[in-house]
């Protein structure tokens, strides 16, 4: 072990997601496997991790700041927070070791923000949250998604999209690092107002997200800071779901969000995000 | 570890919460757990290494596990035939619960045969000392129990309400159905009437052991003897899981060589 890695492993027979009875072991399993996959979108970011040391049926504790006893290895990004009033140190997860030193820790959740630290004010990432209110499900999730599409597609730009691990969709524009929040938030906004004013389905103000039956587009993770879960992030539910990139072809209506576990994703062979890196878009709408 | 010495502990949550209704008149009251099993239980480990053992629902066809999500209760009406049910069908015909006891009969308490006493469960007022004491009170001096029906998630049970040791107990009580009748056992149906004198020797004998009712001196002493084998066991030569375990350590670094090249790759 000693020469793999620099992490040592404690306590793998803790058990994490007592409904599976899945133990410490099997989430660190699953992080090496999906560490190539997860690697390229958390590196270089100000990560902020969602422990569950006692199983997610336990209290479970968001961290920013760096964690008692981190080891020296562990890259940093100090940042001032103007909500702490204070520095923060944030983990940087460039590498397998960090990855897994997180996972030791029972990070199950890794959230990211959608810029780099090397531009943290310019986001390299739009981020339409779609997040369904019951009874509006998943399956109401997957209709917003295409009436977006639709739309973005419209206006020249390639999309992405995941599931959340939840209930809702994730979509995703890379784009160049140019703009701010404050460009990238209203531009996200923009187009949650008008897809409200064409479906019923859909509002676009966070005073409504909690209305029955419809689904909201957030906009307000676009801002410097706030975070998304990262694309083949664990998530801290029963069935122990996975943030799963897809295909817009595999979005069918009897997709369920359960089908994308820690068991099934390491078995998938799509890369459905390839090239997105390589996808720098422009927002200027002409 | 429960010792046998050891009294039942106290539950911290009540189990149910609700109201006991005689007529218009209602005693909120919070259910607590009085009945704690102390059993002994073992759990399963690999013979060699002392690994637990985890339980797998399979498929008794093709012997693959299946997932909680792929699940769904089956009825077995004929061998091999089920007809199923989902959980939504299931929740749909739970019996309503509006978290109510109604009592609408009373009997004395001494009159119901404790072959139908179930479990029972301490009742504490939910900020309604006064009505509670009222009914205790009544209750006790007439030596009388109210009966009621209680709806659970999954099930219906009548139930007693009655006075012990100056609370008032909820008992639950067996429906008649799940009591064996006696009069269907064969063995039992000729009895031979025993003779003058044997009869008089045998009250003889029971009535020099004749005393007074004490529980506490009853014990189990399987348990007892295999409770004090494990602190001997812990003083010495016991199994003790070795931390990290070598199967999952050996999972994970297969894993990672995997990875590790993988990565060196791209």
């Amino acid at each position: 072990m000693k020469e793999l890695t620099k992490v040592k492993f404690t306590n793998l027979e803790k058990i994490l997601f007592p409904e599976l009875q899945i133990k410490k072991a099997q989430v660190i399993e699953y992080y090496i496997k999906i560490a190539p996959r997860i690697l390229e979108f958390i590196a270089g970011r100000a990560i902020v991790i969602n422990r569950f040391p006692n199983g997610i049926d336990k209290l479970g504790f968001y961290e920013k700041d760096l964690p008692k006893g981190t080891p020296s290895w562990v890259e940093r990004f100090e940042k001032y927070s103007e909500t702490s009033q204070r520095e923060i140190n944030y983990v940087i997860c460039n590498d397998l070791d960090t990855l897994l030193w997180l996972a030791n820790l029972a990070a199950i959740e890794i959230h990211m923000p959608l810029s780099k630290t090397n531009s943290y004010e310019n986001p390299d990432l739009v981020l339409f949250d779609i997040d369904p209110e019951p009874p509006a499900n998943f399956q109401d999730s997957i209709e917003v998604s295409f009436l977006l599409k639709e739309i973005l597609d419209g206006l020249g730009l390639k999309s992405y999209v995941k599931t959340s691990g939840k209930k809702g969709l994730h979509i995703v524009l890379p784009i160049v690092t140019k703009y701010n929040f404050k460009q990238t938030r209203e531009f996200v906004h923009l187009i949650g107002k008008h897809l409200a004013r064409e479906s019923e389905l859909v509002v676009s103000e966070f005073s409504q997200s909690r209305d029955p039956e419809t689904v909201y587009i957030d906009y307000r993770q676009n801002s410097s800071g706030r975070t998304m879960i990262s694309p083949y992030s664990l998530r801290a539910e029963k069935l122990a779901l996975v943030s799963t990139p897809i295909e817009w072809m595999e979005l069918k209506k009897k997709l369920r969000p359960e089908e994308f576990n820690i068991n099934s994703v390491l078995k998938r062979e799509k890369v459905p995000w390839k090239g997105l890196w390589e996808q720098k878009q422009n927002l200027e709408l002409d | 570890m429960t010792r046998t010495s050891e009294k039942a502990e106290p539950p911290k949550r009540p189990f149910w919460t609700g109201r006991i209704s005689l007529g218009l008149v209602n005693v909120p009251v919070k259910v607590l757990t009085m009945i704690r099993d102390k059993s002994f239980s073992f759990k399963f480990l690999r013979k060699d290494d002392g690994c637990p053992l985890k339980y797998n629902r399979v498929c008794s066809q093709d012997g693959k596990i299946v997932e909680w999500d792929d699940i769904v209760r089956g009825y077995e009406v004929r061998k091999d035939e089920f007809v199923m049910f989902t959980k939504e069908e299931l929740q749909a015909l739970r019996p309503e619960s509006d978290q109510k006891i109604r009592l609408d009969k009373f009997v004395h308490f001494l009159s119901i045969d404790p072959i139908y006493f179930d479990k029972s469960y301490i009742l504490v007022p939910d900020k309604s000392e006064d009505a509670y004491s009222l009914l205790l009170e009544t209750l006790k001096t007439q030596g009388l129990a109210g009966i009621g029906m209680l709806a659970l998630r999954n099930k219906e049970h009548p139930a007693l309400v009655h006075e012990y040791k100056d609370i008032l107990v909820l008992t639950i009580l067996r429906y008649a159905y799940e009591i064996v009748d006696p009069a269907d056992i064969e063995e039992l149906q000729k009895l031979p009437k025993p003779k003058d004198e044997e009869l008089k020797l045998a009250t003889t004998i029971i009535e020099n052991l004749s005393g007074e009712f004490d529980i506490t001196e009853y014990r189990d002493t399987f348990k007892e003897r295999v409770e004090s084998l494990i602190e001997k066991k812990m003083k010495g030569e016991t199994i003790i899981i070795e931390e990290p375990k070598k199967e999952e350590v050996k999972e994970l670094m297969v894993a990672l060589k995997e990875t590790l090249a993988q990565l060196q790759e791209k």
